[in-house]
């Protein structure tokens, strides 16, 4: 029986609960190389540093990339604001231009706290990636989703599209400074790339080395081969019954989190606490309608062929007709 | 007297490509992140929904399906007829100079076939504008399945090129309205691709060169 994605996203969906993972693989999708899961059963958001380590080694490693925006930054006509972080670059509880990934901390009832690294998932099937339309967005075949900042215009759909908004804008910046600064684009937009550098050179990003440093075995940052990845990820889930998050969302993430707090209950909190980047578990890709038409361009295809060579023939028939008609009418007369 | 100059079917294929052309750019606007930004143009009425970059993608694919069957259709159907009536022919670009400018006043326009040059030399130009939009356009359906893989710098160059190609697929559209509605001398043509038919005084006027042939085939008068 054919698994159509929506099946897919159905059966996973049950799976997750139970704390199966039904791999993107299974359903048919590109996957990448490698993944990462985030262990939220041992962050403890660096409680003794004055600063995340994953979010400093991401800083220092990113650091040559930031933006560094024109003085005179205009606002987005007609609109009267721009986006612009290169003032408060310091900023460490939220994404931004200068900060590509952060560590968001959920209080419970219980007085338990949960501290959540987030950065950019790295989608299966990247709306952000999809949808761009400059193409200044790919995934590559490590898995990690790229913006260039040579091509990216700033119109901030990516994040838009992004179920969870996560690409950040920085005004003032980039190729829309050269065309019509006043009237489209608006900079550039920054996300985590997964140190698309480092892990072509077969290093492991820079917060997961970072992470790693410091808590050892207890990591709670482990990126790998995919496969391995996966495999790790749901051994803890069935031999910990631990939860499972970014397996099925989005039709399925580069990126697995793994918690003993249900994210429903994480992502009540994080939306009573009006925070901007949540963790919805029902998260169903955007782009499932337009796969579901795609299979219609096939009709689109074959019937024009059938009904360009069925009037050719019906008219040349005609033609055929009305000729010896003629003929008849000639010789008669 | 009325002379056909259209058949239903090519009616029916000029505006399958025109309407489905039309909301495809539309469409394909809306995937910019312009409406958002001229926000303005959400509160005309029955645009609210122009912010929703999905919808637009759904619109998209709907009436690109649409737009392949018509241009797969024009190109086939017209191939086993061997139509060449559109076809640019030696000399076209020195007489549809010389047919703008009549259209403007200066000078006597040449006589023409069924087709003006400047519209065969539009038909080539069209033509070579639709051709890359369906292709890189069935290359960014096949690139959006989800267990198709596209190699970053391919899917990159296809595109900004599909992107480029609308922009000049909306300047050639405006240009091909524009001229047929900025010249009353053009108004006939416009009613005939409602209709199919046209004026025999017209033709033997402006298409000269079509009604000798119509008349040695028995379809026009002396």
């Amino acid at each position: 029986m054919e698994l159509t994605r929506r099946d897919f996203l159905k059966v996973a969906g049950a799976a997750a609960v139970s704390g199966k993972i039904i791999s993107a693989e299974e359903a048919g999708a590109f996957t990448g190389r490698y993944a990462t899961i985030i262990d939220l059963t041992r962050c403890d958001g660096c409680k003794d540093e004055p600063m995340p380590l994953c979010v400093k080694a991401c800083r220092e490693e990113n650091k040559r990339r930031f933006p560094e925006p024109v003085k005179d930054i205009q606002p987005y006509w007609p609109h009267k604001f721009y986006e612009d972080w290169s003032k408060k670059r310091d900023v460490l509880n939220t994404l931004t231009p200068y900060n590509w990934i952060f560590v968001q901390k959920v209080s419970l009832d219980d007085g338990q706290k949960v501290f959540i690294p987030r950065r950019c998932m790295h989608c299966d099937n990247p709306p952000c990636v999809s949808l761009c339309p400059f193409g200044a967005l790919s995934k590559e075949r490590e898995g990690n989703t790229v913006i260039s900042d040579k091509l990216c215009f700033g119109g901030a759909k990516c994040r838009d599209v992004c179920p969870w908004h996560i690409p950040q804008r920085q005004a003032g910046v980039g190729l829309y400074l050269k065309i019509m600064p006043k009237y489209a684009g608006g900079g550039v937009m920054y996300k985590c790339d997964l140190c698309n550098e480092r892990i072509r050179e077969g290093k492991q990003p820079a917060c997961v080395e970072a992470c790693t440093q410091r808590l050892k075995e207890k990591t709670a940052l482990i990126f790998g081969e995919r496969q391995t990845i996966m495999s790790l990820a749901a051994g803890r889930v069935r031999s910990e019954k631990l939860h499972l998050y970014g397996d099925t969302q989005n039709g399925g993430t580069s990126t697995f989190y793994l918690s003993q707090v249900p994210f429903g209950i994480i992502e009540e909190r994080l939306r009573s606490g009006k925070e901007k980047f949540l963790m919805a578990e029902n998260i169903v890709s955007p782009l499932e309608k337009a796969h579901d038409l795609a299979k219609y361009f096939i009709f689109g295809t074959v019937a024009p062929v059938i009904a360009a060579i069925v009037a050719f023939m019906y008219k040349g028939k005609e033609r055929e007709k009305s000729s010896k008609n003629a003929t008849h009418e000639d010789q008669e007369t | 007297m009325k002379i056909k100059r259209h058949s239903i079917i090519e009616l029916a294929e000029h505006w399958t490509v025109a309407v489905s052309g039309i909301m495809l750019l539309f469409t394909g606007i809306g995937e910019l992140p312009l409406y958002k930004r001229y926000y303005f143009i959400l509160n005309i009425p029955g645009l609210g929904w122009a912010g929703d970059y999905f919808k637009h993608l759904t619109l998209h694919y709907i009436f690109a399906i649409f737009f392949l069957a018509a241009v797969i259709f024009h190109v086939l159907y017209h191939g086993l007829r061997k139509d060449k009536g559109l076809i640019p022919r030696k000399g076209d670009m020195g007489r549809s100079v010389k047919v703008l400018l009549a259209m403007i006043g200066i000078g006597k326009e040449p006589p023409s076939e069924k087709y003006l040059p400047e519209q065969r030399i539009a038909y080539l130009g069209m033509g070579i504008i639709i051709a890359v939009l369906t292709l890189t356009g069935v290359v960014k359906i096949i690139k959006n399945l989800p267990f198709v893989y596209m190699p970053p710098l391919l899917n990159g160059i296809n595109t900004l090129i599909h992107t480029l190609a609308a922009f000049l697929f909306l300047v050639a559209i405006i240009v091909h309205v524009g001229i047929v509605i900025a010249f009353k001398s053009n108004w006939p043509l416009l009613k005939s691709m409602f209709t199919g038919k046209i004026d025999s005084d017209y033709v033997r006027e402006r298409h000269g060169i079509w009604y000798e042939e119509l008349k040695r085939e028995g379809k026009a008068d002396d």
